[in-house]
């Protein structure tokens, strides 16, 4: 049991450094995260220039931006190999459990680095002073997590659709909800520095700890 | 079973024209809560049927059971749309709003979004075989959605929505007659839908999906 | 060597299309087992079969408990942004194998690849027939007991042909090796055949 457990952590180091290396060199879908967020961020805050905006809908802004920045990134984790032709192989060398946390981790990775690019821009673009920092560092952490494993999920379920235009958010807001409206509310809180609700943070990491396991059992079957 | 349906439909009709007493300082429109609640009832219904048999496909590989799941989530699309619509309006009666994102209503539009996601998956995957896959995990994967819906939103928002059972220390005055008549509508309701998920199957036509 | 694959009342069909119907049979190792049909008879889906990669509409198919599989097919390509020693280490490293510098340069000998000169070179820039060998290469390096070649010699030039089929010859003893071709030359080297009806 050990054994097999040691022989995935390597499969899944493996994965990740294989799409490091192949991601390094074709940055573009990276790339094209990072821009979308930017420009999202940019021109919502151009557009209410300067205006003061109420913590709540700051908040909101925040999540939406890297919500879709996040669809834009990542829904293509499993596209790229399977048009590329190399999913095939990938299946047969390796084991499933291992593909899945494999991506997932890279999955992670990039949305942690989306996450670092975009809120020191966001927050000084919006003007917005931040009360509780840990706070927000838990939140957004909290909320990475549970788009990967969702995400992830959902980009191996649009890889076999032939019309994919869209698609990727649709599937991926309504399971991603039940982390996505505590971080909202959670963020207001770090932004206001009003006493925080725990039981959100614990709502979160529940929700987080459910969309692994399940994405986990689930993947097996596609 | 289609006649006793229809009969029973009927009653229900007559029973809500004639036998309901106005809906104090609400008016006649108001009694479109007796198509509110079954319709909504339905949907939620549908919504772990379309599940139910999703799991079942996924255990047994048959693809009978992706057919009654698909079905069970295009009833559940039209029943939540109906449910919504008839739910706005109530809303708008008793509240002054069509609209105003408490708990309940968070709740259908989520229904509203999972629905239609399903639907535009199913939808956008050609292979049958990959299609039943892929939409049973979403299905299942779509229902973890539901102890956040039912525990955690209702603490987070502030709700107007009377609690599911209209009681008396709602706004809305609950008579016997009023509680029998919806009792009786609930049961219509969803005797229609088992009815509407039987037909398909037995006149075996060829499905859309 | 009692190693065998069974399909066990195998039907599978592709839309409306029946491609096996109620199929039973035994594949036994310590041969080469060649599969010939026409195009679009299903060669390539039964070694797909035979290797669980899909599964069957009805019936099973059974493996011996714990084999590895290793395949070269048109339809499992190899990472083209990575170079070919890192193709043939991250393969190696998904079925728990290191390799050294030696043995990378010893498995490109035997498909007649030198490593000391590509090895550094990205897989997008390697000819056909240069691919098809390296992707024999990594079949070579992870020891698999079940070998699905679909057409493993195609784009070939005599020499490399040559390489593969005495590497297919020298590996059949303690293996099961199934080879989907229409093609003279793999056909000859089976030593049994499996012709698929259309």
């Amino acid at each position: 049991m050990t054994k097999l457990f040691a022989c995935r952590c390597e499969q899944i180091a493996a994965i990740v450094r294989k799409d490091f290396i192949v991601g390094l060199r074709r940055k573009a879908s990276f790339a094209a995260m990072m821009m979308f967020a930017l420009t999202a961020v940019a021109s919502l805050s151009l557009s209410t220039g300067g205006a003061p905006i109420d913590p709540k809908i700051l908040a909101a802004i925040l999540w939406v931006v890297i919500f879709f920045a996040a669809s834009a990134g990542i829904s293509s984790t499993f596209d790229d190999e399977a048009q590329a032709g190399t999913l095939p192989t990938l299946k047969l060398y390796a084991d499933a459990q291992a593909i899945l946390f494999g991506k997932m981790f890279g999955v992670f990775a990039s949305l942690t680095a989306l996450t670092i690019f975009i809120v020191p821009i966001f927050l000084v673009l919006f003007d917005v002073a931040v009360e509780g920092g840990l706070l927000l560092s838990t939140t957004i952490l909290l909320g990475v997590i549970g788009l990967s494993a969702a995400g992830t999920l959902t980009a191996a379920l649009t890889t076999s659709a032939t019309v994919k235009g869209g698609l990727f958010p649709i599937l991926l807001f309504p399971v991603t909800l039940p982390i996505f409206l505590p971080a909202i509310k959670l963020t207001e809180f770090a932004f206001t520095g009003a006493a925080s609700d725990s039981s959100l943070l614990v709502v979160m990491i529940l929700f987080d700890a459910i969309l692994v396991t399940a994405t986990s059992i689930l993947y097996d079957y596609l | 079973m289609n006649k006793v349906i229809i009969l029973l439909t009927l009653a229900i009709c007559a029973a809500i024209i004639f036998f309901v007493p106005p809906i104090k300082g609400l008016g006649d429109l108001a009694k479109i809560i007796f198509f509110h609640v079954p319709t909504a009832w339905v949907s939620v219904v549908a919504f772990f049927t379309s599940a139910f048999f999703a799991a079942k496909f996924l255990r047994e590989q048959n693809y009978s059971f992706d057919k009654l799941s698909a079905r069970a989530a295009r009833l559940g699309f039209v029943f939540v749309l109906l449910s919504t619509v008839s739910g706005a309006i109530f809303s708008k009666l008793t509240w002054g709003a069509y609209w105003n994102w408490d708990p309940r209503q968070t709740t259908i539009f989520v229904l509203i979004l999972i629905y239609g996601a399903y639907l535009t998956l199913r939808a956008a995957v050609s292979d049958e075989k990959i299609r039943a896959k892929v939409s049973a995990v979403y299905s299942l994967l779509s229902v973890l959605t539901v102890p956040f819906l039912v525990f955690v939103l209702p603490r987070m928002y502030f709700s107007l929505h009377p609690s599911p059972v209209l009681n008396t220390s709602g706004r809305v005055e609950m008579d016997s007659i009023v509680l029998i008549v919806l009792t009786a509508a609930v049961v219509d309701a969803t005797l229609i839908f088992i009815q509407l998920m039987k037909r398909d199957l037995s006149y075996n036509r060829k499905e859309p999906t | 060597m009692t190693e065998k694959i069974f399909f066990d009342d195998v039907s599978l069909s592709f839309g409306q299309r029946a491609i096996f119907k109620n199929v039973t049979l035994e594949l036994r190792g310590g041969q080469i087992i060649g599969v010939t049909g026409a195009n679009g008879s299903g060669k390539s889906t039964f070694l797909k079969l035979a290797g669980k990669i899909i599964r069957p509409d009805s019936g099973a198919v059974e493996l011996p408990a714990e084999k590895k599989i290793a395949a070269v097919s048109p339809e499992m390509k190899i990472y083209d942004g990575l170079t070919a020693e890192e193709n043939l280490k991250f393969f190696a490293r998904l079925r728990g194998k290191i390799l050294t510098a030696e043995k990378i340069f010893e498995l490109g000998n035997r498909v007649g690849l030198n490593m000391k000169n590509f090895g550094s070179t990205r897989a997008e820039n390697f000819s056909t027939g240069m691919l098809q060998r390296l992707k024999f290469a990594i079949l070579l390096s992870v020891d698999a007991d079940i070998w699905l070649l679909d057409e493993p010699t195609a784009n070939l030039d005599d020499d490399g042909r040559k390489k593969i089929f005495a590497e297919i010859q020298a590996a059949k003893s303690d293996k099961i090796i199934l080879l989907a071709t229409n093609d003279n030359a793999e056909v000859e080297i089976c030593d049994e055949i499996i012709c698929l009806p259309l």
